[in-house]
């Protein structure tokens, strides 16, 4: 029993409540905790009473007893701190039951000393997280001057990469049944779409990622274009990253193109391969004589780049080509609405003027228009049988969250648990959305303006099409939600570096584990039951703010007001178990009337034989 | 062509029913359907009976095969009873007109917009019609939606054609309560049945109002506590509102009742009576606890705030074009206030719980009239404590008692003479919507769907039922014995004109409609079934499982290390779900009682068997999407929305029932023949013969579904109506090749 303790502790990066029946136990109170995972198929070690849950590899670094938490919602509550390579464990001392904190260092975005030290000696540490809340300390320095207080320790380890060591991901080394960096093979998603075939190549220029240092090694490109060609289109792309192929419709042949913006610059400077290129991508669909770009940016801000050198594509240089500005705002832009977000909804929601409220941080308005780009690339992919280039100025923020909304919108293979998570390796991870600076893990540069919530409004979009499609889905809602923790945490590979060609230099797959060998380890836990997996089916979701939704059980959920709604998965399961019971009872009755008339036909037409599996999963 | 013009309106004569009579129409009227162009309009005849605008199409839509077929109502047809308001249309002339009762029309109408009370907005089109007969039944329709006496209401003629008819013969479907399972609260048995399902053994049937000699709004029978003498009641109720006697409720298991009670309007009495009839409760009350008086004036909207409330909802939802509303979507919501009544309302419910639950005291629900706003929060009060209520025909049960027994003046509030705009107020809608909540989150503890509070909504607008027509039952009375004897209709046996109740639903649908009502995810009546070890290490299973609560605990059956996961199953029935979010370590220094009582309540798990209490942050309140968005063609969601889980649990619920036919049919009990299970499921979207096959959700379903926004909102507009303006906008959604894939 008592292993599932340190086991459940990875299960998020909050973790743990249990209600076994004995032990000492902590529960962390505020955290949005999940339970278990499969016992089995995780090795801890199994700490004594009183100790902390540990995983593999990780060592307490220091604690302190009489540390003060300071609850929003429950006010003061005293306890001791331990800090570990990992992450942060509060246990209070003085109630019961017991009232704890658990969250991996990975989620602090700023650990700072509040004011000056009180005439009691009391000093009191702010903790912001990336995930939706803060936290306050209280806490006596140590009266030894040259003894370092908890804090000093927790910044230390909170930050790594500031301090120069590395992030726990490379000392976490945790073994499970599947290998998690194995689930995306570029060769093979592409010929799953039939790739390459008489108009695409696979091609090897960027090889050795000297072509672009943040495209994938390999590129999907028209046969029409040589790599040379290529080379030259390069030059003429932001950082090199050429437009190259995402997805092809399996009938109409229609693509979906990615890129970054063309280097036009004030002076109009036009590039011959890259409208050939353009012109090749455009007949390699027969189905039609046109084709749109998507600027993911505002007009005004695709202008504006022009200052810079960059720009978008003239209508003269690319005939047979309509330009469409799809009006999302950047990354600066996006972070200052999180910001408002979590002012609005922690710690606490202001009853009366709760809806307007959340309509100043036009949050939900950025959601809708990401969406509303996507409908509309998926709709003239499939509706218009036209190939789609899109683009932004990098191509590595609303890119990726254009085109893979667009490709769930398309291929429903991307709603499955495995086929999410290719489509993640391969729009987000290998054409290299710089994860590292947008989330800046072990950084302790909070200020940084690189960072910006992009991949965490992908997935608000992603579960956004989920409650509108509850049956399209093969994974639930708490495989978003252990996604995005693991974003942070900093326990897997999966989401460090920038780039594909930064992952290989640091070895990532050799020293790190991949959050998909966990996710995949313990695949019941994600899925949902309400799944119906139809095959070809296009989703076009309502993008009219109408139908989105604050997604609550994320952006809410330390607040103690706040309760799961009664899961309708629940009950469908338990529909199941019945149905499987029942099952059970009418075969015996069917072999047993089967032994009485001693024939042998007497199995009726229409009955059911065989027993259900789902049972299993919950004996 | 002649010929099939002539079927159609055969065709359409199976909707019109006996006693209705053609009052005017006119031909070649164009219905509109798309909002963007007229391609799909329709041509044909509009008609205006006494009951209803007709449009009899010549071409018709092609017929979605999910479409319920209402058995009163064709495809096209709209009550008059439903018309909010007549607007007719010269474009030419740029003229418009809002109609009335018996006015003038100074111009030839080349359109006619109806705007319905159920959010819908239909056009008809006259460019190729007569003039002077469009303007005819554009008058006609203004005039007989206005009826000027409530026996021109076409529940009249509809029950009064019953009467001509040899005797026990149903005419128009009439069937007075035969083999209505709905308790109507109309005879002392329904009260006495109450009494001893509740435990409230020191309350009694009162009959001192037979024949309504004592209170003109009270029913004939209610109940009181047994302390009160009759002679003491008659001596009371001139000192009450309209002599409304405090009535009965409901009693809770500790013992505490529910009391609802109108104003003293005698000053100089008040204190006398007040005293007296919170000392006979008091009596009434096993523990002889207090009483806790709740006074709503006070603490909610009144019924002008809620119909303002709506009539701004309405605004933004259908009548402001979909892309304006939409920037301003959320901060218009929450001005109208809708949202934050309807939380108000559920919040005060739950005060109300808190004193009956926790305080064990009885509690007198005091209104002024004792006729709106009581009726909202004693319905929420016995839906959230009694599991007994969650049931269909409790549901209806409750609604019969607390709103049509008790007095709740539908007529005045549904304004269906259309005489006083300022009676009108969408309580009873705003009642469904604070159901809605509860059923929204926890669709498991009820046995009905949101399409069926949807219909009950709906049907207030097809004026033939008992339910919805009167101010209270001394008025169905009066009216009917008037309307008896001026159309010398013999009632015999009866003492009123049988108005079918709304909960004789094969009135409006078919069998196999109505499974539509039934909730494939009601536990009521399944948990009991299931019997071995299953589901219960299921259950223990799921409540390590569980992810998505907040504050951490221990959970407090466990903290002294007697009582394991199991003792709880037990205790709770197994099948309840066992959600922990533990905030029994919580602690607030302001913290009033009933915060702590809430707080206790959703620190265990759940039983939805047992007390329910809706979470109230506004966050997690949702707008009614089914009810107020399902005309609007631009929220639909096409083969999405939440019916598609639901036609996922309705199969699955229907393959359970199958196997338990068959399990019955081995066990010999029964020989139900295989192929009765068709025919008596109770879900309306069945297994298919290949078991475990999850099958797709059909193509038609959308999140409108069952109700469709072709042709049902057309909002006017001069320079680009909301599609086209989608369409040619910065901000489009779907090109036209998608749109015209979708229309079909």
């Amino acid at each position: 029993m008592e292993e599932s303790d340190s086991v459940e502790s990875l299960c998020s990066s909050t973790t743990t409540r249990s209600d076994r029946s004995s032990g000492t136990r902590v529960s962390d109170t505020e955290l949005r905790s999940k339970g278990r995972v499969i016992e089995k198929v995780l090795q801890c070690k199994y700490p004594s009473k009183g100790e902390l849950p540990l995983l593999p590899e990780e060592h307490v670094q220091d604690s302190a007893k009489d540390v003060t938490y300071i609850c929003p919602f429950i006010g003061p509550v005293r306890g001791s701190l331990s800090v570990t390579n990992y992450r942060l464990f509060f246990r209070c001392t003085d109630r019961e039951p017991v009232f704890g904190l658990d969250l991996p260092l990975g989620v602090l975005s700023r650990v700072e000393k509040i004011g000056a030290a009180t005439s009691r000696g009391d000093v009191s540490y702010g903790l912001a997280c990336k995930d939706m809340r803060n936290l306050r300390f209280v806490h006596k320095e140590p009266e030894d001057s040259l003894k370092k207080s908890v804090f000093e320790v927790l910044m230390k380890f909170a930050f790594p990469v500031s301090n120069n060591m590395s992030l726990f991901a490379f000392e976490y080394k945790q073994v499970f049944p599947e290998n998690g960096w194995k689930v995306y093979d570029p060769l093979a998603e592409y010929k799953r779409q039939g790739l390459p075939n008489e108009s695409w190549r696979i091609s090897k220029v960027n090889d050795h990622y000297e072509l672009c240092d943040s495209y994938p090694a390999a590129l999907v490109v028209p046969v029409t274009i040589t790599d040379e060609e290529l080379r030259r289109v390069s030059s003429f792309r932001a950082k090199g990253r050429i437009p190259v192929l995402s997805w092809i419709h399996p009938e109409s042949q229609a693509a979906v193109v990615r890129a970054s913006q063309p280097m036009v610059g004030q002076n109009g400077r036009r590039c011959k391969e890259d409208e050939k290129l353009l012109q090749a991508i455009m007949d390699a669909n027969a189905q039609s004589h046109k084709m749109f770009i998507f600027d993911a940016r505002p007009s005004v801000n695709a202008a504006a780049n022009k200052m810079k050198g960059g720009g978008y594509e003239s209508e003269d240089a690319y005939q047979n080509a309509e330009l469409v500005f799809l009006d999302i705002h950047n990354i600066h832009v996006m972070r200052e609405s999180l910001r408002k977000l979590k002012e609005v909804v922690y710690p606490n929601i202001e009853d009366s003027h709760w809806l307007s409220n959340l309509e100043s941080t036009h949050w939900l308005e950025h959601i809708k228009l990401i969406l509303a780009g996507a409908l509309r690339i998926a709709d003239k992919v499939e509706s218009g049988k036209t190939s789609v280039v899109v683009h932004c100025s990098d191509g590595w923020d609303r890119t990726p969250q254009l085109t893979s909304l667009a490709l769930i919108m398309l291929d429903s293979h991307y709603r499955t648990i495995r086929g999410f998570q290719i489509l993640l390796e391969k729009e987000w991870l290998s054409f290299g959305h710089r994860f590292q600076q947008r989330v800046g893990h072990g950084d302790k540069n909070h200020t940084d303006a690189d960072r910006s919530p992009i991949f965490l409004q992908f997935i608000d979009c992603v579960w956004q099409m989920t409650r509108q499609f509850p049956a399209a889905f093969e994974f639930n809602e708490y495989f978003l939600i252990t996604i995005l923790d693991h974003l942070y945490s900093c326990l897997f590979g999966t989401f460090l570096c920038n780039s594909e060609q930064q992952r290989l230099k640091e070895e990532v797959p050799k020293h790190t584990v991949s959050l998909w060998s966990f996710v995949n380890s313990q695949l019941e836990e994600f899925v949902n039951p309400l799944y119906v997996g139809y095959p070809s089916h296009v989703l076009f979701p309502t993008v009219g703010i109408r139908h989105l939704q604050l997604w609550v059980t994320y952006y809410i959920r330390w607040n103690p007001r706040m309760r799961p709604q009664e899961p309708v998965h629940q009950r469908y399961k338990e529909l199941l178990a019945k149905r499987a019971e029942l099952q059970k009872r009418v075969e015996e009755l069917q072999r047993e009337a089967a032994n009485r008339t001693a024939s042998s036909s007497s199995e009726r037409a229409g009955s059911p034989t065989r027993s259900i599996t789902p049972v299993q999963t919950f004996v | 062509m002649h010929v099939k013009y002539l079927s159609r309106v055969q065709i359409s004569a199976n909707h019109s029913l006996l006693s209705e009579i053609v009052v005017n129409e006119a031909n070649f009227v164009r219905k509109c359907i798309g909002a963007e162009s007229c391609q799909d309009d329709l041509w044909g005849k509009l008609v205006c009976t006494n009951f209803k605008v007709s449009f009899i199409a010549h071409n018709s839509l092609p017929r979605q095969r999910f479409q319920c077929t209402h058995r009163l109502l064709g495809e096209h047809d709209i009550p008059l009873a439903c018309v909010e308001q007549v607007v007719t249309v010269n474009d030419v002339k740029g003229k418009q007109k809002i109609l009335g009762s018996n006015q003038k029309l100074k111009f030839n109408p080349t359109e006619l917009i109806l705007y319905c009370k159920d959010f819908r907005i239909i056009r008809f089109r006259f460019d190729e019609a007569g003039p002077e007969s469009a303007k005819k039944v554009c008058l006609a329709i203004a005039h007989y939606s206005h009826p000027a006496d409530p026996q021109l209401l076409f529940g009249f003629e509809y029950v009064g054609k019953r009467y001509h008819g040899s005797t026990g013969e149903r005419v128009n479907g009439v069937d007075p309560g035969g083999g209505l399972q709905t308790p109507l609260f109309d005879c002392s048995s329904d009260w006495d049945r109450e009494i001893k399902r509740t435990g409230a053994s020191e309350w009694r049937v009162c009959t001192i109002n037979q024949g309504y000699f004592i209170s003109p709004s009270l029913p004939e029978f209610f109940v009181v506590p047994v302390s009160l003498a009759d002679q003491d009641l008659k001596q009371y109720a001139c000192c009450f509102y309209s002599q409304r006697i405090p009535l009965w409720c409901w009693n809770h298991s500790s013992g505490s009742a529910l009391v609802r009670m109108s104003n003293i309007s005698d000053p100089q009495q008040q204190r006398k009576v007040e005293q007296r009839i919170s000392s006979a409760i008091t009596k009434s009350h096993p523990l002889r606890s207090d009483v806790f008086k709740s006074d709503l004036d006070k603490n909610l909207p009144n019924i002008q705030d809620i119909q303002a409330a709506l009539l701004k909802l309405r605004q933004i939802c259908v009548i402001d074009s979909f892309e304006e509303s939409e920037e301003k979507w959320l901060s218009s919501l929450e001005s109208s206030r809708w949202m934050e009544y309807v939380r108000t309302f559920l919040r005060h419910a739950v005060e109300v719980v808190y004193m009956l639950e926790s305080r064990h005291v009885s509690v007198i629900l005091l209104e002024k009239e004792d006729r709106d706003l009581s009726c909202v929060i004693s319905c929420l009060v016995q839906l959230m404590c009694d599991p007994h209520c969650r049931s269909l025909h409790s549901f209806q049960g409750l609604i019969q008692k607390e709103w049509v027994m008790a007095g709740h003046r539908f007529l005045d509030r549904c304004n269906h003479l259309k005489r006083n705009d300022k009676e009108e107020s969408p309580v009873f809608l705003l009642f469904l919507d604070c159901v809605w909540q509860l059923w929204n989150q926890y669709p498991a503890a009820f046995e009905f769907t949101e399409v069926y509070l949807t219909v009950l909504g709906d049907s207030m607008w097809v004026p033939v039922f008992s339910t919805f027509l009167f101010n209270c039952p001394r008025q169905r009375a009066e009216h009917s014995r008037d309307f008896a004897s001026s159309k010398s209709i013999h009632l015999g046996q009866d003492q009123a004109l049988c108005f079918p109740p709304v909960w004789d639903w094969s009135q409006q649908f078919s069998l196999k409609d109505q499974t539509l009502f039934n909730n494939p995810l009601y536990v009521g009546k399944i948990a009991t079934c299931v019997q071995n070890g299953t589901v219960k290490t299921f259950t223990h299973r799921r409540s390590k499982k569980n992810y998505s609560s907040t504050l951490r605990g221990l959970p407090s059956a466990l903290r002294n290390g007697s009582l394991g996961p199991n003792d709880t199953l037990t205790r709770r029935n197994s099948l309840m779900l066992r959600l922990r979010s533990d905030l029994s370590q919580v602690r607030e220094q302001q913290e009033t009682p009933s915060e702590r009582f809430v707080r206790d309540f959703f620190s265990r798990p759940v039983d939805l068997q047992g007390l329910l209490l809706p979470q109230l942050l506004p966050s997690h309140l949702s707008v009614w999407k089914l009810y107020f968005l399902r005309w609007v063609p631009e929220a639909q969601i096409p083969q999405g929305g939440p019916i598609t889980a639901f036609h996922k649990l309705s199969v699955l619920t229907d393959e359970i029932e199958m196997l338990q036919n068959q399990l019955r049919q081995y066990q010999g009990a029964a020989g139900t023949p295989n192929n009765l299970h068709a025919e008596h499921s109770k879900m309306y979207f069945k297994a298919t013969s290949t078991p475990h096959q999850s099958p797709a959700p059909p193509e038609y379903l959308s999140s409108s579904f069952p109700f469709s926004p072709v042709g049902n909102l057309c909002r006017p507009g001069i320079l680009g109506t909301p599609l086209s303006k989608l369409l040619n906008g910065a901000k489009i959604w779907l090109s036209t090749e998608t749109l015209a894939n979708e229309t079909i």
